[in-house]
């Protein structure tokens, strides 16, 4: 049945509210002529700032910097968070009222990119050669999309694997040769697991820094490690034997050296605290005192998984221009203005990570702390998620297909496979 | 309506007529006067109708029908969208997380429905009677009700700590190791009924004290003098006089139970794997997370289905006749 005498039919039964989006594509560019005397707002979505007064101060110095070139023009804000991100895009489309700006997560590009929700960036000048010369190369491909590029990298969200030295030591472990291949991250993580008379685990030998529904991630980094990227070329690239036996490594861990699920209430990965001797960190530890403190940062080392190729997991704040806009070069303008070297070194303080920029290594934040330092100069081991244009419908499935291996409820082979088909 | 008031008019004034020459004309002056006081309140019933009118209009009826037309497309947030008839319907019928949420939602409610309404009427039995601190009890068995379902869902989730909960602490007192309540896919779900009927004993419980308060004494008194002892009294005056209650806490239960969300999002997200999933939870993952819109809707449908068997079954079970 064709789509416009159902259009009819749909408004003329009140669906407007649903059905507001479909249709007509851009309108002229209102802010393509002098910047000085463009006037209106920009919609802005972001979940790059939290709703402290700190980032909301952090914001406001983005804005300034965007209005010494758009002096009349204003920033509508929202911010988001990443829960609720995907609810704010798709009511803000089928309302029609769609943002300018949108700041999302590698793994978004290609769906929305797919679903003409962003603009291709050619069109305010931006090219594929100045996304790799000017920020992270390795980010490259989570933000394009058939060959065009769709996103702008803001700041990486990079993870590594930590470990007390003390308790290497304490295990009989060499804290100078740490593990990295997946047998002998599962001997040490044996040999570091604290159990009480009864046998259970009193103190996990690994933390994989998951919740129930979160492993997909840590499948992710473990599979990378292997070399086998989650998607090649848009395609599934995890229903093979390195996706098996990564799987059946991971199950064979849960409830031997880690409970499954298991998380402290601040949901901070447990090596921190000292609650496991290893495990998953993120992009930054602060090591004054308002956080673990100099002597905990002085005990614990970083290593990556190297199965046959490195693998740091890496995520990240990607600035995108709506294809709706009206306003595509003030867009554009103020993602530069985020990517200011202090705009992007106070977004990646904000949310412990690092900016994503070429020298991210030289960057305050970077500097600051020694898990920031050490996963800056890993960046070109990046292993990202994501990559198929119906990789949102599908990260659900994975969260809880992953589970269902974990927990004995199905196979590896029978959940990758059905993943599989489904991501195609 | 109006014919009905016309044809009622004339035994209402009947008395008047006969008793003057005029009479007929004075039985037609009131007749007109009557239907025109009645076309008057027509027209006030139907302005106070007005509001709840476009209030159901806009937040009800419209919602529904574009449910059941997004339904039958592949509607999904983007510009391109297609007729696909009954095809939504088909693949839900194969989908896992489907299946594994509409078990699941049944199951809950027909485990939360039944325990919570019985153990709400045993405890506003309990809170009839005229005893000291009645006032705090009953606000202590209502607090639940009042308190956003987040919020009780965050203590919750601080009881079943596998680590260091309230729960896990209980049973190590008694000997017995930590359970993974929230992580074993055995038992996250009746984890998560415990809360649905600890939460929901507070609002059932109040309409239940109010009905038991409403049951007339004489009728009491009466069979306490015939000799009935209490269970008696219970089940031959005080139970017959619950229906109207037991009939609405029953539809607003099961209603409340299918649209379980908030406790599900909080505490398990749907997991372990898809065990605690359930319908409203997969509807919303599939409307804004998978951003499938049209497929979100045919599940809608179903729901809506699966509510109205759920409630004409509860009506047959108590007898309920029409004017309920």
């Amino acid at each position: 049945m064709k789509k416009n005498a159902l259009t009819v039919l749909a408004m003329s039964a009140g669906l407007a509210l649903t059905l507001g989006a479909c249709g007509s594509s851009s309108a002229a560019d209102s802010s393509g002529g002098d910047p000085a005397t463009a006037t209106g707002s920009l919609r802005v979505m972001i979940p790059t700032y939290p709703l402290s007064n700190e980032g909301k101060a952090e914001f406001q110095k983005v804005v300034d910097d965007f209005n010494k070139t758009y002096p009349k023009m204003t920033i509508e804000p929202d911010f988001v968070t990443y829960d609720n991100m995907n609810e704010k895009i798709s009511t803000s489309i089928a309302s029609g009222s769609g943002y300018d700006v949108l700041v999302t997560g590698i793994g978004w590009i290609q769906p929305f990119a797919a679903k003409k929700v962003f603009k291709d960036l050619a069109e305010v000048g931006v090219t594929r050669e100045d996304v790799s010369t000017n920020t992270v190369e390795a980010m490259l491909p989570a933000v394009t999309h058939d060959n065009k590029v769709y996103g702008y990298p803001l700041i990486a969200d990079a993870r590594a694997v930590a470990f007390r030295k003390s308790a290497f030591i304490e295990a009989g472990l060499d804290p100078e040769k740490p593990p990295t291949t997946m047998a002998q991250l599962k001997a040490a993580a044996e040999k570091l697991t604290k159990r009480d008379a009864a046998g259970t685990i009193t103190r996990p030998g690994f933390d994989f820094w998951a919740a129930s529904g979160a492993y997909r991630q840590v499948f992710t980094t473990f599979l990378a490690s292997t070399g086998t990227p989650l998607f090649k070329d848009g395609k599934p690239n995890f229903n093979n034997e390195e996706g098996v036996e990564t799987l059946e490594w991971m199950k064979s861990m849960v409830n031997n050296v880690q409970s499954f699920g298991q998380q402290n209430s601040a949901k901070k990965p447990l090596v921190y605290t000292n609650e496991a001797p290893m495990g998953m960190v993120g992009g930054a530890v602060d090591c004054s005192e308002k956080g673990i403190g100099q002597a905990n940062c002085d005990d614990l080392s970083f290593f990556l998984l190297d199965n046959g190729a490195k693998a740091e997991f890496v995520g990240g704040d990607i600035a995108s221009i709506g294809a709706k806009t009206k306003n595509s070069q003030a867009a554009w303008t103020f993602i530069e203005s985020l990517t200011k070297p202090e705009a992007n070194n106070a977004q990646a303080k904000l949310n412990s990570k690092i900016p994503a920029t070429k020298t991210t290594a030289e960057t305050g934040q970077a500097q600051s702390n020694p898990l920031s330092k050490f996963v800056a100069a890993n960046l070109s081991h990046a292993a990202y998620e994501g990559g198929a244009t119906n990789w949102l419908e599908v990260r659900k499935s994975f969260n809880s297909g992953l589970d269902e291996v974990l927990l004995g409820k199905r196979t590896a082979e029978e959940v990758l496979s059905s993943l599989a088909a489904l991501s195609k | 309506m109006s014919n009905l008031a016309t044809k009622a008019a004339p035994s209402r004034t009947g008395t008047a007529t006969g008793h003057s020459k005029d009479g007929a004309a004075t039985k037609g002056t009131r007749l007109v006067k009557r239907r025109s006081v009645t076309h008057k309140q027509v027209r006030a019933g139907w302005l106070l109708l007005t509001p709840a009118l476009l209030h159901s209009t806009i937040f009800i009826s419209v919602p529904t029908i574009a449910a059941l037309f997004l339904s039958m497309t592949d509607y999904n947030f983007s510009g391109d969208w297609t007729w696909v008839g009954f095809d939504n319907f088909v693949e839900l019928m194969g989908d896992q997380n489907f299946k594994t949420a509409f078990v699941n939602t049944v199951v809950y409610a027909l485990v939360v429905v039944p325990i919570s309404m019985g153990l709400a009427l045993l405890i506003a039995l309990g809170l009839n009677q005229k005893l000291r601190g009645m006032a705090f009890f009953r606000t202590a068995f209502y607090i639940p009700t009042v308190t956003a379902t987040v919020a009780v869902a965050t203590v919750w989730l601080w009881i079943y700590n596998p680590g260091a909960g309230l729960a896990n602490g209980a049973l190590s007192f008694f000997g017995f190791g930590p359970q993974p309540f929230l992580s074993s896919p055995d038992a996250a779900l009746p984890s998560l009924m415990l809360v649905g009927i600890w939460q929901g004993l507070g609002a059932k419980m109040v309409i239940y004290l109010a009905a038991l308060q409403g049951v007339s004494r004489e009728l009491v008194e009466a069979a306490d003098l015939d000799g009935a002892n209490r269970w008696q009294v219970f089940k031959h005056v005080k139970w017959p006089a619950l229906a109207p209650a037991q009939f609405f806490v029953l539809i607003t239960s099961i209603v409340g139970t299918f649209q379980v969300y908030d406790l599900v999002y909080v505490m398990t997200k749907g997991g372990p794997g898809i065990s605690t999933n359930v319908l409203v939870l997969d509807i919303y993952n599939d409307a804004f997370q998978g951003m499938r819109l049209g497929y979100a809707s045919a599940e809608t449908v179903i729901m809506i289905l699966l509510i109205s068997a759920f409630i004409i079954v509860g009506r047959k079970l108590q007898g309920a006749d029409k004017s309920e």
